[in-house]
């Protein structure tokens, strides 16, 4: 089976080579989509002559969503059975996207989610672990039925012909409520696989929870 | 009678930036038609201001007419932002598939 990795890269120029190093080892295509970075992220990738490696550049910073899409659009023109989704920021461990795969090999899911709520503990956190997470799962599980451990985990695996059935829309930061609401909607055989995630830094802001409602909302008015 | 004039200027101001806009086709003429039934409608209320308050007493509102056009038009600019609001959303979704065919271009 032919596994690409999808990684979005907007200004990674201290992670970028390093997460590709760490993942090209592990799957048959890594996407690397650099989402018009202002920093040295363009010059970087630019310099890499890998058959293994796959570098588009977005003419326009279009959003971590649009990147996903852009890299799916090109795993699936280059037949590759099984798509990974990957942080640039190296929160996320190259060596767990085996274990992301596994099910959709050995058990035939049809996406693999990544869990930092299960066996695996991670550092989350306190306001984001009690304030925002739990505030996103309720919201996710009121209004699109989403019912995983952690629905804001942006690691992932699916099969290619899953990938062309989710279009991811929400260009911005709403993508992983859009892909779960999707994978849910359509009946998909999901699977839940605990990852471990570094936080180096805060992320996920509670404001940028906000936009994300804003974003669904939009996008499922203007639909 | 000072408070009609000044509204019936402002809205004759913005009536000759209509037909300027119109002359120059930087409209379509359904916006063109759409805008200008809305200020002739605008005129129609200030010169008629005083029938239409006792319309809107006899309809049995406590307020009068000039507070009513105010909610109306408040209601009118929260559907023209919702609107608008839409159709960035759509050309948004243009620009992305635009932008992506440009990314795939030049692979």
């Amino acid at each position: 089976m032919k596994i690409a990795c999808v990684i979005p890269a907007y200004n990674e120029e201290k992670n970028i080579a390093k997460i590709i190093e760490q993942v090209k080892q592990i799957v048959d295509l890594v996407v690397v989509v650099n989402d018009h970075s202002s920093d040295k992220t363009k010059e970087i990738l630019d310099n890499i002559n890998d058959l293994k490696i796959a570098v588009l550049h977005h003419p326009i910073n279009l959003g971590q969503g649009a990147a996903l899409q852009t890299g799916n659009d090109y795993s699936i023109k280059h037949g590759c059975d099984i798509i990974v989704h990957f942080d640039a920021d190296r929160q996320f461990l190259a060596e767990d996207i085996r274990k992301i795969v596994s099910p959709i090999i050995e058990e035939n899911y049809d996406i693999v989610l990544g869990s930092r709520f299960m066996e695996i503990k991670s550092e989350i956190p306190k306001f984001k672990k009690n304030i925002i997470m739990p505030i996103a799962k309720i919201f996710n599980r009121l209004f699109f039925n989403i019912k995983t451990s952690d629905p804001q985990n942006g690691f992932r695996a699916m099969k290619s012909s899953v990938a062309e059935k989710i279009k991811i829309e929400n260009d911005r930061m709403a993508h992983c409520t859009e892909i779960l609401a999707k994978a849910f909607k359509y009946g998909l055989k999901i699977k839940e696989v605990p990852v471990k995630v570094l936080y180096t830094e805060f992320g996920q802001k509670f404001s940028g929870g906000f936009k994300i409602i804003k974003d669904l909302f939009l996008k499922k008015i203007s639909n | 009678m000072i408070q009609q004039l000044i509204a019936g200027i402002v809205i004759f101001f913005f009536l000759l930036k209509l037909l300027n806009q119109w002359k120059k086709k930087t409209i379509s003429a359904n916006e063109f038609i759409f805008w200008l039934i809305f200020w002739v409608s605008a005129i129609l209320i200030v010169v008629f201001i005083k029938q239409i308050d006792q319309i809107v007493i006899k309809l049995g509102f406590s307020s009068s007419a000039i507070n009513l056009v105010f909610y109306l038009a408040v209601l009118f600019l929260f559907y023209l932002i919702f609107k608008m609001r839409l159709k960035i959303v759509k050309i948004e979704k243009n620009i992305t598939d635009l932008a992506r065919q440009i990314t795939f271009l030049k692979k």
